[in-house]
C-alpha cells in the first residue's frame, strides 16, 4: 500500500490557508507546470494514466488533448456537483484542502489551453463554496489567478446537473438538462466554446502527476487504474468515512479492514461498488480488486468511489424503492425512458409495498430496466435501471417473499 | 455565404443501397430509400435536433448503441438496421412509456385522425401495455392563450413548442416547469402565451396536446379537406393550406415553402380566417339610394357603374389596394386606361420614385431573395419592422442570425424587435431616412460629410459608422420599407440607397441585393402590371377634390382607411365612388355609390408576385358565398359593357391576358406556376426587362432640413402594426389583439409631458385631426420622437401630445 498522496497532510490544522498549504508545498507545482508546454503537459498526463474520479473513468490526459488547439475562449469547468448518494470525497478534499483544487485547476487550464475557469458546486454545500470563496481570494491576491478569471458557481439542487452537459446548461443559466452528444464539451461546450470538465479529485491529483511525472504515477496502482482513489464507505459499516486507497487493493479488505465490516452480528446483504447508480455485488464478491477493469468485469463499476454497504437488517424492496425514488424525484424530464420508466418503477414498487404485487410485476420490472438501460439521452436512466435490474436479478427470492408478506398483512 | 453543399454518397439502409447528400440527418436520408424512420421530437425546422424523444432509435453498425437517428448526420457507406429485434424492442419500449401516462382520449380530441402519436403507436408499437397503475393527472384543457388551449395529459414533452417559442420566435415564452414525470409546459410568468406567431405551436404538437380554440370540435379530419393557396394579407405571401368542410374555411395551415415562408405562419394569417365567414361580409351588390346604400342585382349594378364610367371618360382615376392579384390589377389598369382613357390607376400608397429609378431598383441583378437572407453574411433593415410590416420575414432574420451567424443591422426610426439581434442598431429620426441613407453614404466614402449628415438624420456619426461596417460583408441583403422611397423626395431618397447598394455588393451577385418590405401584399405585381400613375393618391385625392375627377374607382381599398392625404372632400366631391370590398369600411359606408362585393382570399383565383419577385398562384378553397362574383368577371363585364369585350370567360384566361400584356410575366400560366410559384427573374422573360438602367453612383442633394418640434411637440411617425387591418376587426378571435391608437413614447418625453403608460393621450399631428390614444412609455423610443399605432402608416411630421381631457387611467 503506497502512501497516501491527496491525504497527505489532511489532518493538518489550517490546511485550508494559503499560508500553511504553501508551507506544505503548495502551488509549488505552478511555476513547474506552467514552464512545460501544453503537449508536454498533455502528454504527462496521459501517461499517468488518470482517469477521471467522477464516475465515467474517462482517461483525464486523453480529454484535455480533444481540444481544439485555436485561439477561441476555451473554458475548464471543475464539476463539484456532488450529488451521487453515498458520495462524499469532494466535500472532504475541498473543505480541507481547497488551495489544492485551485492548484490543479490553474495546471489543468494550461493543459486545456483554457483561458477561463469556473467550480460549479451545488449549492447545498454552502459551507464547502463560502471556503473555497476564501480561498480564492487568497489565491488571487497572492497572484496565482492573474492570468485565469476562475468563478465559484453555486447551483441550485438537482442531481442532474452534476452530468456534465446539464451543468454546462445550468451554468450558462439554463434549466439543467443535459445536451445530445455529439457535439462533445470538449468541442462545443459552455457557450459554445471548447470545455474541459474534470471532477474535483481529479483536478486535485493534477499537481502531484506534476510532480511526480506521469510515468511515477502510473506505477501506482493497478494496470489501467492507476493511482489513488478517495473513497466514500457508508452504510451499514462500522466506521465509515473517506478512505484514500491505492486502486487494486481487494474489496474486503477496504470494507472489513479499513471500514470495519458491518455491525456485529450482522452480515452484508448487497453492496454498490461505486454510488447508488452502480449495479449492486452480494457478499460472494468482496474479493473483486477494487479497480476500474475488476469491477467491470465483475458486472458492476467504480463510479464516483462510493461504496455503500446494506446488511441483512434491510430489506432488497425497500432500498429498491427508495432508490427508484431518488432518481424518479431527479430525472430532468428531457427523454421519453428515464422520464416515464423511473415514475413507472416506483409506482409498480410502491404497489408491491402496500400489498397490492402480482406474479408478473417482476417480470414487468425487470423489462422496464432493460428497456431503459442504453436508450437514453444521459445516463441518469441507466443509474437507476442498472442497480434496479441487479437488485431483481439476485435477489429475486426476496422479492417474492417480500411482496407475499406484504400481501399477507394487507388481507 | 455559401449554401450547404453536400455531395451524395451511398449508405444501406435495412438491406437496401440508397444515395443521399453526404451529412443528411438519418431520418431524412431514409426516405431517400422509402424507410420511415418514426419520430416525435425531431422536426428540423426547429434547428438542432434534441434528442429527446428517443422514438427514432435505430443501429448502426461499429457502434454498439442504438443511436438516434434524428440526431445522425448519415456518411459513406454507412451500414443502418431499422428493422432489428434490438431496433423493434427500442421502438416498442418508447411506445409504452410515452402512452403510460397518455389519456387515450382520441375519440373526444381534436387531433384524433391526424396524429403522429395515434400513427406510430399503430406502426410501431406493441398494440398492449402493461402499465395498470394510475396516470398522472392535471387540471384540463387550460387556456394557455385565448387563441390555444392546453391539455397537458396529453402532452409528451416532445420540447417542439418550446423550442419554437426559444429558438424559433425568441419570444422566450414557453418553458418546461418541474422535472420527472411531472414536467409540464407552461408560459414563464404563468401569463397567456401571446406572441405574434404563438399558433405554430399548434401545427407543431404532435399530440392533442396544444389545440386551436377556434377549430377545436369543428370537424374530424375524415370530413375535412385541403386546400393550398396562399394568404393575401401580407406581403410575405405564405403558402397556406385552408381546412374546408362544408364550404367553410375552418383553420388555416401552413404548406411548407422553404422559398417564402419556411414553414410557419403569423397568428393574422392563421387565425383572421374567421372574416371570411363574419356576418358582416358584404355578399350583394349595391346601389346608393336616396343616401342609403340597398342592395340589387347584378345586372343592374354592372349597368349603372358601366353608364356612370362612361360618363366620367377621361375623368376616371382608380386607386388599387394592396390586396388586388395581378390578374384584377391588369383588368383595372385596362379598364381605366384603354377604355376609358384616364391614366390613373395608382396601387402605390403615396409618392415613389421615378420610373427609371424603379427599374433600377427592382432590376434582377439587385434583387435579392428570401432565403439570401437565412445565408446572407449581413442583412441590413433600413426604415421596416419585419414582424409589423412582413412577419414571417422577421423569423427568417432570427434564424440567419441565430443559426447562421449573419450579422444583423437594424436602422429604424422606430425601435425593432430585432435590435437585440443586431450588431448595429441606428435610429434615426421619423421621416429621416433621405438623410440616413446619404450619411451612410459617406461614411461609404460616397461623399458628404458625415458628420453634418448624422445629424440631419438625427443620429449619431458612431450609429452610422456601425452600421457601414456591415458593408464588410461579401453577401449583404438591403431589405428596406416602401416607405422609405415614399413621399415628395422619393427621388432623392432612391438614388442614395442605390448609391449605398453600390457600395455593398457587387450587381448580379448571387445571394446579395436589395428587398423591399412593400405597404402593400402584391405591390410589387402592382407595379408590375402597371398600376402605377404620375400622380400620388394624395394628388388625386386633391384633383377629386377639386372636380378634375368625378368618378373615383376604389379596388380593395378604403382611402379613409388605409391612406393618407385629404380624402373625405375627394369622395365627398365626386359623382361616382365604384368599390369593390369585403366589409362596409367607413369610407365606403359613407361615401361609395356602386359597392361590389369582394372575394375573400380563399375564394380567389389568380396571381400574386412576392416581393422578392416570385409569382404564386392564389386557388379558391371555397365557393364564393351569397352573390359574390369574381373580381376579373366584374372589371371584364364592365368592359364589355362599355364596348370593350375582352372575352375573358375563366380566371386563367385572365391570367393569360394578364402575361400576355407584361412582358416579364409572358407566357406564364397556373400550370406552370404550380403550388410552388416562380421567380419571374429566372425566367427566359426576364430578358424583356429593360436593358439600358442607371444605377447610379449619383450626385447627392442635401437632405431637407428635419421640422424641429417645440414646446409640446415632439417627431411624429405612424405605423401600422400587424393586427390591423379589416380582416383582423371581423374575426372574433382575434379582437383581443385588435389594432388600437397606442403612442409610443419615451420615459424622459412621458415624464416631461406629464403623461404615463396607459394614460389617453391627445395625439395632434401638424396639420392632422388629432387621435386620442393610450399612452405607452417605451426605453427604447428616442427622446423626442413618438409613434402612433395606425391603420395610414407611414405620416410623418410633428405632433402636438398632450394629456387627453376627462384622461381615464386604463
Amino acid at each position: 500500500m503506497t502512501d497516501p498522496i491527496l491525504f497527505k497532510d489532511i489532518d493538518e490544522p489550517g490546511l485550508r490557508t494559503l499560508e500553511v498549504y504553501r508551507r506544505r508545498g503548495g502551488y509549488d507545482m505552478v511555476s513547474k507546470a506552467l514552464a512545460m508546454t501544453r503537449d508536454e503537459l498533455v502528454h504527462d498526463l496521459e501517461i499517468s494514466g488518470l482517469r477521471g474520479r467522477g464516475g465515467a473513468g474517462f482517461s483525464m490526459g486523453k480529454k484535455a488533448s480533444f481540444l481544439p488547439k485555436t485561439t477561441m475562449d476555451k473554458y475548464l469547468v471543475c464539476n463539484a456537483d456532488e450529488s451521487e448518494p453515498g458520495t462524499f470525497k469532494d466535500r472532504e478534499l475541498m473543505t480541507k484542502l481547497p488551495h489544492m483544487l485551485i492548484e490543479g485547476i490553474i495546471i489543468a487550464a494550461h493543459a486545456a489551453g483554457a483561458n477561463r475557469a469556473f467550480i460549479y458546486i451545488r449549492g447545498e454545500y454552502q459551507e464547502v463554496a463560502d471556503i473555497l470563496d476564501a480561498a480564492l481570494v487568497e489565491a488571487r491576491d497572492a497572484g496565482y489567478l492573474d492570468n485565469l478569471p476562475l468563478v465559484v458557481h453555486r447551483g441550485a439542487g438537482a442531481y442532474i446537473c452534476g452530468e456534465e452537459t446539464g451543468l454546462l446548461d445550468s451554468l450558462e443559466g439554463k434549466r439543467g438538462n443535459p445536451r445530445l452528444k455529439p457535439p462533445f464539451p470538449a468541442n462545443q461546450g459552455l457557450y459554445q466554446g471548447p470545455t474541459l470538465i474534470n471532477n474535483v479529485e481529479t483536478l486535485m491529483t493534477v499537481p502531484h502527476i506534476v510532480r511526480m511525472g506521469g510515468e511515477s504515477y502510473a506505477k501506482i496502482g493497478a494496470a489501467n487504474s492507476t493511482g489513488t482513489k478517495v473513497v466514500s464507505v457508508s452504510g451499514n459499516v462500522q466506521r465509515p468515512g473517506n478512505y484514500e486507497i491505492e486502486l487494486g487493493i481487494a474489496s474486503r479488505e477496504l470494507i472489513y479492514g479499513l471500514a470495519g465490516g458491518p455491525p456485529e452480528g450482522r452480515e452484508i446483504l448487497f453492496w454498490f461498488p461505486g454510488g447508488s447508480s452502480s449495479p449492486v455485488l452480494t457478499k460472494d464478491e468482496l474479493d473483486v480488486p477494487y479497480d476500474f477493469d475488476s469491477m467491470a468485469k465483475a458486472g458492476s463499476m467504480i463510479g464516483s468511489g462510493a461504496i455503500i454497504i446494506v446488511d441483512d437488517s434491510n430489506s432488497v424492496v425497500d432500498v429498491a424503492l427508495k432508490l427508484a425514488s431518488f432518481y424518479r424525484h431527479e430525472s430532468c424530464g428531457k427523454c421519453t425512458p428515464c422520464r416515464e420508466g423511473t415514475n413507472w418503477t416506483v409506482k409498480v414498487l410502491e404497489r408491491i409495498q402496500s400489498g397490492l404485487g402480482t406474479p408478473m410485476d417482476l417480470d414487468i420490472m425487470a423489462s422496464v430496466q432493460d428497456r431503459i438501460i442504453g436508450n437514453c439521452l444521459c445516463v441518469l436512466g441507466d443509474s437507476m435501471a442498472m442497480p434496479i435490474g441487479s437488485m431483481i436479478e439476485k435477489f429475486r427470492p426476496q422479492f417474492e417473499e417480500y411482496m407475499e408478506s406484504r400481501r399477507e398483512v394487507a388481507a | 455565404m455559401p449554401r450547404p453543399f453536400h455531395r451524395d454518397i451511398t449508405f444501406s439502409i435495412d438491406g437496401r443501397e440508397v444515395t443521399a447528400p453526404e451529412n443528411t440527418i438519418l431520418v431524412d436520408a431514409a426516405k431517400y430509400g422509402d424507410v420511415e424512420i418514426p419520430v416525435f421530437c425531431y422536426e428540423p425546422k426547429l434547428g438542432q435536433p434534441v434528442g429527446a424523444c428517443r422514438m427514432c432509435l435505430v443501429e448502426i453498425e461499429g457502434i454498439p448503441k442504438l443511436q438516434t437517428a434524428c440526431s445522425t448526420p448519415v456518411k459513406d457507406g454507412m451500414v443502418v438496421h431499422t428493422l432489428t429485434d434490438r431496433v423493434k424492442e427500442a421502438q416498442n419500449a418508447v411506445v409504452e412509456f410515452l402512452l403510460i401516462n397518455h389519456p387515450l382520449d382520441c375519440p373526444v380530441c381534436d387531433k384524433g385522425g391526424e396524429c403522429p402519436l395515434q400513427d406510430i403507436s399503430f406502426g410501431w408499437g406493441a398494440g398492449v401495455s402493461r402499465f395498470i397503475e394510475p396516470k398522472r393527472h392535471f387540471e384540463k384543457p387550460l387556456s394557455l392563450s385565448p387563441l390555444v388551449a392546453i391539455d397537458r395529459e396529453r402532452c409528451i414533452l416532445c420540447y417542439r413548442c418550446v423550442r419554437f417559442s426559444q429558438e424559433v420566435a425568441e419570444d422566450y415564452q414557453l418553458v418546461f416547469e418541474e422535472r420527472g414525470a411531472h414536467t409540464y409546459v407552461s408560459t414563464f410568468n404563468g401569463h397567456p402565451y401571446v406572441a405574434p406567431f404563438s399558433g405554430n405551436i399548434i401545427e407543431l404538437c404532435p399530440v392533442g396536446a396544444l389545440t386551436s380554440k377556434p377549430y377545436r370540435f369543428r370537424a374530424r379530419p375524415w370530413d375535412i379537406e385541403q386546400a393550398g393557396s396562399v394568404c393575401t394579407l401580407c406581403p410575405s405571401q405564405c403558402n397556406v393550406s385552408f381546412t374546408v368542410r362544408d364550404d367553410r374555411v375552418l383553420r388555416v395551415l401552413a404548406r411548407d415553402h422553404k422559398e417564402v415562408d419556411d414553414g410557419w405562419l403569423c397568428d393574422k394569417g392563421r387565425f383572421a380566417y374567421q372574416a371570411i365567414h363574419a356576418d358582416e361580409r358584404i355578399t350583394r351588390p349595391m346601389i346608393r339610394d336616396g343616401g342609403e346604400l340597398r342592395e340589387v342585382s347584378w345586372d343592374r349594378a354592372l349597368d349603372e357603374a358601366a353608364a356612370a364610367l362612361g360618363r366620367a371618360r377621361g375623368k376616371v382615376a382608380a386607386v388599387v389596394g394592396g390586396q388586388t392579384s395581378n390578374e384584377e390589377g391588369h383588368l383595372l389598369s385596362h379598364l381605366v386606361r384603354d377604355v376609358l382613357g384616364s391614366s390613373d390607376v395608382e396601387s402605390r400608397v403615396a409618392g415613389a420614385p421615378s420610373a427609371e429609378l424603379r427599374v433600377a431598383l427592382d432590376h434582377p441583378d439587385l434583387q435579392a431573395t428570401v432565403p439570401d437572407i437565412e445565408f446572407a453574411h449581413a442583412v441590413l433593415v433600413i426604415d421596416a419592422e419585419p414582424v409589423d410590416d412582413m412577419p414571417i420575414i422577421d423569423l427568417r432574420i432570427r434564424k440567419g442570425v441565430r443559426r447562421n451567424h449573419v450579422k444583423l443591422g437594424v436602422a429604424t426610426s422606430r425601435p425593432s424587435s430585432l435590435d437585440p439581434n443586431a450588431s448595429a442598431v441606428a435610429r434615426f429620426a421619423p421621416g429621416a431616412g433621405e438623410a440616413f441613407l446619404a450619411a451612410l453614404n459617406a461614411a461609404l466614402g460616397g461623399g458628404g460629410v458625415l458628420s453634418e449628415l448624422a445629424e440631419a438624420a438625427g443620429t449619431t456619426e458612431q450609429a452610422v459608422r456601425d452600421v457601414a461596417a456591415l458593408f464588410d460583408a461579401t453577401d449583404l441583403v438591403i431589405l428596406y420599407g416602401e416607405r422609405l422611397l415614399s413621399g415628395p423626395r422619393a427621388d432623392q431618397t432612391a438614388r442614395a440607397l442605390l448609391n449605398v447598394a453600390g457600395k455593398s455588393f457587387e450587381r448580379g451577385r448571387d445571394g446579395a441585393g436589395l428587398m423591399e418590405i412593400p405597404a402593400g401584399t402584391n405591390s410589387r405585381g402592382l407595379r408590375e402590371v402597371g398600376c402605377v400613375s404620375d400622380r400620388s393618391p394624395a394628388e388625386i385625392a386633391e384633383a377629386a377634390a377639386g372636380g378634375d375627377l368625378t368618378a373615383l374607382y376604389l379596388l380593395h381599398t378604403d382611402p379613409l382607411v388605409d391612406l393618407a392625404g385629404e380624402w373625405e372632400p375627394a369622395l365627398d366631391r365626386a359623382t361616382t365612388v365604384i368599390a369593390h370590398s369585403m366589409f362596409l369600411t367607413p369610407g365606403i359606408a359613407e361615401h361609395a355609390t356602386i359597392v361590389f362585393p369582394a372575394e375573400s382570399w380563399a375564394e380567389r383565383e389568380g396571381t400574386v408576385t412576392h416581393p422578392d419577385g416570385r409569382l404564386q398562384r392564389l386557388r379558391a378553397g371555397i365557393g364564393r358565398p351569397g352573390d359574390v362574383r369574381a373580381c376579373w368577371q366584374t372589371l371584364a363585364e364592365l368592359s364589355k359593357r362599355l364596348g370593350a369585350d375582352i372575352s375573358i370567360l375563366t380566371g386563367s384566361m385572365a391570367t393569360a391576358q394578364m402575361a400576355e400584356h407584361v412582358p416579364i410575366y409572358a407566357g406564364i400560366t397556373h400550370d406552370e406556376l404550380g403550388g410552388q410559384g416562380v421567380r419571374w427573374q429566372e425566367r427566359d422573360a426576364a430578358s424583356a426587362y429593360p436593358g439600358d438602367v442607371d444605377f447610379g453612383p449619383f450626385g447627392l442633394e442635401a437632405p431637407p432640413v428635419r421640422p424641429r418640434p417645440s414646446g409640446s411637440e415632439l417627431q411624429f411617425a405612424t405605423f401600422r402594426s400587424i393586427w390591423g387591418g379589416p380582416e383582423v376587426a371581423a374575426s372574433p378571435a382575434l379582437q383581443f389583439l385588435r389594432s388600437r391608437p397606442r403612442v409610443l413614447l419615451s420615459p424622459a418625453d412621458a415624464q416631461r409631458l406629464e403623461l404615463f403608460d396607459g394614460l389617453a393621450a391627445t395625439v395632434a399631428p401638424d396639420g392632422r385631426e388629432a387621435v386620442e390614444a393610450t399612452v405607452h412609455v417605451r426605453d427604447a423610443v428616442p427622446e423626442g420622437s413618438a409613434f402612433l399605432e395606425s391603420d395610414v402608416a407611414g405620416v410623418v411630421g410633428t405632433a402636438g401630445i398632450r394629456k387627453a381631457e376627462a384622461a381615464v387611467v386604463v
